[in-house]
């Protein structure tokens, strides 16, 4: 230390353009921080509302979260859900027709979306100030009156078609769905639509979908924007306090648990690269040891840059552009892989480094130097989570529907700051697994520095559209 | 000495003159160093956070055919560090770093005799290849040896280690930009650490990192039908203007040097060719101090070379196919004017009117109405917000719906363009526009990061940034008769590009 100051001292003396301060030297406290409370309340019918008023533009932006999720689509209609969430926001609704709602949302600029993800359904419309009313009025219709039209219907299962057509057109995107597929072998996470599942999927199942779903007391909506809680009141009033509570009950999905056989799953492109992507099951986004696993996986490959993954197959190596690991934490157990693309000629040399790195991370853990950058990284950039109102509600909204207790946020930032050491290399060795990776290889072989079956058992996967 | 000049001060007056009909709600404050680096500084105390843009006014359209790919790869190695940062021996990194870019020198000249080898003493053949070869360990075991100085990434663990977030840079046509958001009392982190790396920029670990921009081009471009189709389709668009090059080449790309970086580097890097903009959780006062103090210093350079280019009247349709294994799409470009012409904004107000939202007219008309199209989507290229410094293209992407050829689908295209040229748009349509570019301007400026962008950009760009609100009203004035005749002037076979993706397993030829 003492010479790089002399020597900075020396640069300063004789060139006045350099540092004025040294950046590495720079000390700086910690932020004091804490995300504004939103106001939560629950109306008759059962919605929960978070809610913050922000006037700084004349903006926004209201979502609904619905329990539920992709992973309740009978195995034979896969696509049911995506298909009922479009149509809700396309599909016409109260007394407009799908013509309509379009016309009147575009005319004033209303941004909306409407998602299935796997563990829940989502819908939300963001606007300026002065259309508040209107949007409400369509929100509350596209929520309450949905009127899926039957030509939209067969519009939506058409373009559901066609993109199933194309789903192997990116390799990136089509290596990551087979990876998915085969670590969650027999579980819903590895449910994909296919022409056949599209097919079975009628309009009565789209509103029998619906009905259970989508109901007042299975809804948590997150409001923030150019407005005061009198006027958001008096908004769900008017607009969704007629919604009539139904009686959710939704049945419970097992965890996912490994089924697949470890080793390497081939799927022949042909392309000029390697995509790579592997790993195995982890662990549950309610699991204690998330926080010591994420810091962990910060320094293995998660954190950018600053990772072992990135310093020595990107920075030292030049294998890759985009090469990481990556700990998906979810409700009903999540994953940790490792990922990279490159050239053709290299798999191996790129594949081995990266396994040898994971293999060295359950067996070594990593250092303190390591886990200090990962832990100042995570509670230092920790206000970015919550620097929008919008970000803050809808990030409680999303904690109350995944079960977590309301104070959350700053608990994780307590259990972060905990971490020790020894927390996270006893993960290491608990949570890499080894000996139960699933490597999928997306590429052509005859272009590879050595074959596949250097990495373990290959199956071929197969790219039919079915 | 920070200096404000008359013609500020004029256009501060002027925006209080224009305040009551500008929904923005925050002020811009301006300043400009000696040395000509603008600065835009925007107050905004909502959350103890800021974000920096950068912006640099050259970008990829700059380089020249033998360095292409400058732009990127210098946008890279900006993140390299410096003479202090990522290294523990600048002194002795520096004399390998010289060594390297000798035996690189060396490579490249036998690289080139291989040619003439072969040809002219065939007998010598294997021994200048083992030649090469001998070289090429020797270059590895040079950046093996200069690594033990080396700090990797510290330029990127410094912001991590302290909290940034969305870090990271882009290399455009006509920009290269650099930023990232910190928590507020970071700030005068950043300055330190962005104006260290402006003056003593040190190009560490150049060759792997030139293996990773090629390998980014792989993965975006080589592997990527879309983008694959986009580089044929501007290739082909574009016969003399830079714009023709989407994305540096591999054959350019493993050429290039050290001295290309800082020739483009000093030649574009230049205070008075960068926009700085700061938004967020700062006080005016401390970031004029800071700049003074940290960019301040930075010397003055020549103004840098423009671009003379202008591209040539297209004669006649130009049509490309790639055949490629993915399914079908087609890809369409027409000529445009750049952002200083009265046609421009007219564009801008076509794109929303044809290509934004459901009830766009191409999304209505072939995906929802006549459904023989899977997607579609326009825009204006290379797609600044404010319009293109050079006369550029307006472009089309679609995808048709399984049973439909790519004719078709051309052929319905034209019908919707056709209609622009004879029927005049609605009040209500025309209406509908203005109330987006209304709503864009606003949102535009919900995250830190998104107003800096568009501040820095648009004084980059213009020189000034309240150019923003003059194309807004004048995209705003946009007229049906406007409509009517921009479609009719630049919609038309002679002036248009066809680019199609022909799925490889169909056997090629036109389907």
């Amino acid at each position: 230390m003492k010479n790089i100051c002399l020597l900075t001292l020396i640069i300063m003396l004789t060139a006045p353009l350099l540092f004025a301060v040294n950046p590495r030297e720079m000390k700086f406290p910690p932020l004091q921080f804490e995300p504004a409370n939103p106001v939560r309340f629950e109306i008759d019918n059962g919605i929960v509302i978070y809610f913050l008023e922000d006037h700084q533009l004349p903006v926004f932006s209201v979502t609904g979260y619905f329990n539920g999720g992709s992973v309740h689509d009978p195995k034979e209609k896969l696509g049911l859900s995506d298909l009922t969430a479009t149509l809700m926001r396309s599909g016409g609704a109260g007394k407009r027709s799908p013509e309509q709602v379009d016309l009147d949302l575009d005319f004033i600029s209303a941004n909306t979306s409407s998602d299935a993800d796997k563990d829940y359904f989502s819908i939300s419309v963001s606007a300026l100030k002065k259309d508040i009313a209107l949007c409400f009025e369509i929100f509350s219709d596209m929520l309450i009156r949905p009127r899926f039209d039957s030509g939209k219907i067969a519009l939506e299962l058409a373009n559901a078609r066609e993109r199933i057509r194309r789903q192997n057109d990116d390799p990136g995107r089509l290596t990551r769905r087979v990876y998915y597929q085969t670590v969650y072998e027999g579980h819903p996470y590895s449910y994909y639509p296919t022409l056949a599942t599209l097919d079975n999927i009628t309009e009565a199942d789209i509103r029998a979908h619906y009905e259970k779903f989508y109901n007042p007391d299975n809804c948590i909506l997150a409001v923030s924007g150019d407005m005061t809680l009198d006027e958001l009141q008096s908004l769900l009033a008017t607009y969704l306090m007629s919604w009539e509570k139904a009686g959710v009950s939704i049945e419970a999905i097992p965890e996912a648990k490994p089924k697949y056989r470890p080793g390497v799953y081939y799927v022949e492109k042909d392309i000029n690269q390697a995509h790579l992507c592997f790993g195995h099951l982890s662990m549950d986004s309610k699991n204690p040891d998330r926080y010591a696993m994420d810091i962990l996986n910060f320094a293995m490959g998660g954190g950018g840059f600053s990772s072992r993954l990135m310093m020595q197959v990107r920075t030292s190596a030049g294998l890759a552009y985009l090469v990481g690991s990556y700990l998906w934490t979810r409700p009903l157990n999540g994953t940790l892989f490792g990922y990279c693309q490159t050239r053709a000629d290299a798999m191996s040399q790129a594949l081995r480094m990266m396994l040898d790195i994971m293999a060295d991370v359950k067996a070594g853990g990593i250092t303190r130097e390591e886990m200090d950058l990962a832990k100042e990284s995570i509670i230092n950039s920790y206000v970015f989570n919550y620097d929008t109102p919008s970000k803050i509600v809808e990030a409680r909204a999303m904690l109350e529907l995944m079960g977590f207790p309301s104070d959350q946020i700053k608990k994780n930032l307590e259990e972060y700051r905990r971490v020790t050491l020894e927390d996270c290399n006893e993960a290491a060795r608990k949570y890499i697994d080894m000996e139960n990776l699933a490597v999928v290889i997306t590429g052509n072989r005859e272009l590879f520095d050595k074959s596949p079956e250097t990495f373990g058992t290959v199956t071929a996967v197969s790219l039919e559209i079915k | 000495m920070k200096r404000i000049r008359y013609p500020v001060i004029l256009i501060l007056l002027l925006t209080a003159a224009f305040a009551a009909e500008d929904e923005l709600q925050f002020s811009v404050e301006r300043f400009t160093l000696d040395n000509g680096l603008t600065f835009l500084v925007v107050e905004r105390h909502t959350a103890p956070v800021f974000s920096g843009y950068i912006c640099v006014g050259a970008g990829s359209a700059y380089e020249r055919i033998g360095d292409i790919g400058t732009a990127h790869l210098l946008e890279h190695m900006m993140s390299k560090g410096s003479r202090l940062i990522g290294t523990t021996d600048y002194e002795a990194e520096a004399e390998l770093m010289v060594k390297e870019d000798s035996v690189w020198a060396k490579i490249d000249q036998a690289r080139r005799a291989t040619r003439r080898i072969r040809l002219g003493e065939p007998n010598k053949l294997d021994a200048h290849l083992k030649y090469i070869e001998k070289l090429e360990a020797v270059l590895d075991s040079l950046t093996a040896t200069s690594s033990q100085y080396v700090i990797q990434n510290e330029f990127d663990m410094l912001y991590t280690r302290n909290g940034a977030a969305s870090f990271n840079a882009l290399t455009r046509y006509d920009f290269t930009s650099y930023y990232v958001s910190l928590p507020s009392n970071r700030i005068e982190l950043w300055f330190a650490m962005e104006s260290d790396r402006l003056k003593n920029l040190v190009l560490r670990e150049f060759f792997p990192e030139r293996d990773v921009v090629s390998e980014e081009r792989r993965l975006s471009v080589e592997n990527k039908s879309n983008s694959k189709l986009f580089e044929q389709l501007i290739g082909t668009a574009f016969i003399a203007h830079p714009y023709q090059i989407y994305w540096e080449w591999q054959s350019e790309i493993n050429n290039l040097t050290r001295d290309d970086l800082m020739r483009f580097h000093d030649m574009y890097y230049t205070p008075q060719n960068l926009t700085v903009a700061v938004v967020g959780d700062v006080r005016l006062q401390q970031v004029k101090k800071l700049a003074q103090d940290y960019f301040g210093v930075i010397p003055r350079r020549p103004d840098p070379n423009p671009i003379y280019t202008v591209e040539l009247e297209q004669t006649g349709e130009r049509r490309v196919e790639l055949l490629y294994e993915a399914n079908p799409a087609v890809f369409i470009s027409y000529h445009k004017v750049a952002y200083d012409h009265p046609d421009d904004p007219v564009f801008q107000v076509i794109e929303r009117l044809i290509g934004q939202g459901r009830t766009s007219r191409l999304y209505k008309s072939l995906v929802l109405d006549q459904q023989i199209c899977l997607d579609i989507s326009v825009d204006v290229f290379p797609g600044n917000f404010l319009g293109d410094p050079h006369a550029s293209a307006f472009n089309i992407y679609a995808y048709p719906m399984n049973g439909t050829t790519t004719q078709e689908l051309e052929q319905a295209i034209y019908a919707e363009l056709d209609k622009l040229k004879t029927d005049p748009v609605g009040d209500k349509e025309l209406q509908k526009i203005k109330n987006s570019i209304d709503a864009a301007f606003i949102w535009e400026a919900y995250s830190n990061m998104g107003l800096a962008r568009i501040l820095a950009f648009s004084q980059n760009l213009t020189h000034n940034w309240e150019y923003l609100k003059t194309f807004r009203n004048s995209m705003k004035a946009v007229s049906a008769e406007d409509i009517m005749r921009v479609a009719d002037h630049y919609f038309t076979g002679t002036n248009r590009t066809v680019a199609t993706l022909i799925p490889a397993n169909s056997g090629g030829g036109t389907r």
